[in-house]
């Protein structure tokens, strides 16, 4: 279908050309748009321009990461995404084609199998799909995953562009400085308050201190750790920002913990060396 | 007196097991040499080949093609020895080092899993209990004791504060 369209729209550009000159730049574009298409068909993105219709497909690959990190817009997310994100399998691909929804001859390229496919019976079509299930469900699992990559990769380059400001160091001494701020606290409690209340009073109030200061400090470069956790966790439809989030959560109650651990053992520490040197008993 | 060093025996036991983790990779390349006598073989082979090399770059190829020729296998046979030798020595270093690491993740099982069986019931130490007072039981787990700090918690502790201490040094 493609090849007379190119071939017009060449030759009106390239009048000037000689004819030998216009042959071999048709038979480039007619590559390049096969090499296309057949790129297309491997990364699965054609399953989801059925879906986004009218939407302005040459901006799509642009558009489609940004609507992903928009929490807000869980329609961003492509529409196939139900059909195949949960099974691979494709057996809820095959209800939701059986159901009149949008076929999948957009999926494919023009002129392929699929297109037959539509205008078949809806028994034919179950019949002749089965062999193929497996593999286009592979290939829409496999796009997922790349998109999710691609995510990811998106999501550490916004972090390291929203940090770039700060570097490691600034990092290391923040936690330092909580670690000094736990022990100092612990050795302080042991020595003068903890006959009056419980050893956990003080440290939580330390930490509010430190929530509250936290902003005041240079925010450290965190890198994502969990790669694999953060892909499946794409795949599995949750938006970026909320992924990011509770990995900041996740990170800022690591660190409590280990402020905690830090204070108890400096204070069993601190305890058990007053005993020995029986200044004091419990 | 065991008792009352019981928080100590615990803590010496973490900081070992972490010490002898970061000198895995030393204790394995010092097995693999103890293991692997013929280093000096291969030092000879190579030396061999080396020497064979420049012998063939003193040869014309032209006037002596024969023993250039005959040379030239030499060095390819002895090459392809070498290379099997380093391929068979490299396999048997990697099965070193798994053995090795296989045997610490043993051991430091094994001791983690009769510290808590010693303590199960036994604090490690022993605070007043208001000092801990919403947590104790937690604290105490799994020995019951109230004010008492059980096995698993200054296991996790220790654990934690020696992997702070050993990241900071190293």
């Amino acid at each position: 279908m493609e090849p007379p369209v190119e071939e017009s729209t060449s030759s009106e550009e390239k009048g000037s050309l000689s004819a030998s000159q216009r042959r071999a730049e048709i038979r480039r574009r007619k590559l390049l748009i096969n090499s296309e298409d057949r790129m297309k068909r491997i990364m699965g993105f054609t399953g989801s321009k059925k879906d986004d219709g009218d939407r302005a497909e040459g901006a799509r690959n642009e558009f489609e990461p940004n609507v992903h990190l928009e929490p807000g817009k869980p329609d961003g997310w492509p529409s196939s995404a139900p059909s195949a994100g949960l099974s691979p399998l494709c057996s809820d691909a095959g209800s939701v084609e059986q159901k009149g929804s949008p076929l999948p001859e957009s999926r494919s390229t023009p002129g392929s199998y699929t297109e037959e496919r539509g205008s078949a019976a809806p028994g034919h079509v179950t019949r002749e799909e089965l062999p193929a299930a497996g593999p286009q469900g592979l290939q829409q699992y496999l796009s997922h995953f790349d998109e999710a990559m691609r995510l990811r990769e998106q999501l550490t380059g916004e972090k390291l562009a929203q940090d770039s400001s700060s570097d490691t160091e600034e990092l290391d001494t923040f936690r330092l400085f909580r670690l000094i701020g736990s022990i100092v606290l612990a050795l302080i409690v042991r020595v003068f308050v903890c006959n009056c209340l419980s050893i956990f009073a003080p440290f939580f109030t330390l930490q509010l201190v430190y929530m509250g200061t936290h902003k005041y400090f240079p925010k450290g470069e965190r890198k994502m750790k969990t790669t694999i956790l953060t892909a499946a966790l794409l795949l599995s439809r949750i938006p970026a920002e909320l992924i990011s989030r509770s990995m900041d959560t996740y990170s800022k109650m690591g660190d409590i913990f280990t402020d905690l651990c830090v204070y108890f053992f400096t204070f069993v520490v601190c305890h058990e060396m007053l005993i020995l040197i029986g200044s004091e008993g419990p | 007196m065991a008792a009352g060093y019981a928080w100590f025996l615990v803590l010496g036991s973490v900081l070992l097991c972490n010490l002898v983790k970061t000198l895995l990779p030393s204790i394995s390349s010092f097995l693999s040499k103890v293991f692997q006598k013929d280093a000096e073989h291969e030092t000879e082979m190579r030396m061999e080949i080396q020497g064979m090399k420049q012998e063939l770059s003193s040869i014309s190829m032209m006037d002596e093609f024969a023993r250039y020729a005959r040379l030239e296998r030499k060095i390819n046979k002895m090459t392809d020895r070498l290379k099997t030798h380093v391929k068979s020595r490299t396999a048997q270093q990697a099965k070193i080092k798994w053995v090795v690491n296989i045997m610490y993740y043993v051991l430091q099982a094994a001791l983690m899993i009769s510290l808590i069986w010693k303590y199960y019931a036994d604090p490690v130490t022993v605070l007043p209990s208001k000092w801990i007072a919403p947590l104790e039981r937690l604290v105490a787990f799994p020995s019951g004791v109230a004010g008492g700090v059980g096995i698993t918690t200054w296991l996790v502790v220790c654990n934690k504060v020696v992997a702070i201490v050993l990241q900071a040094v190293g």
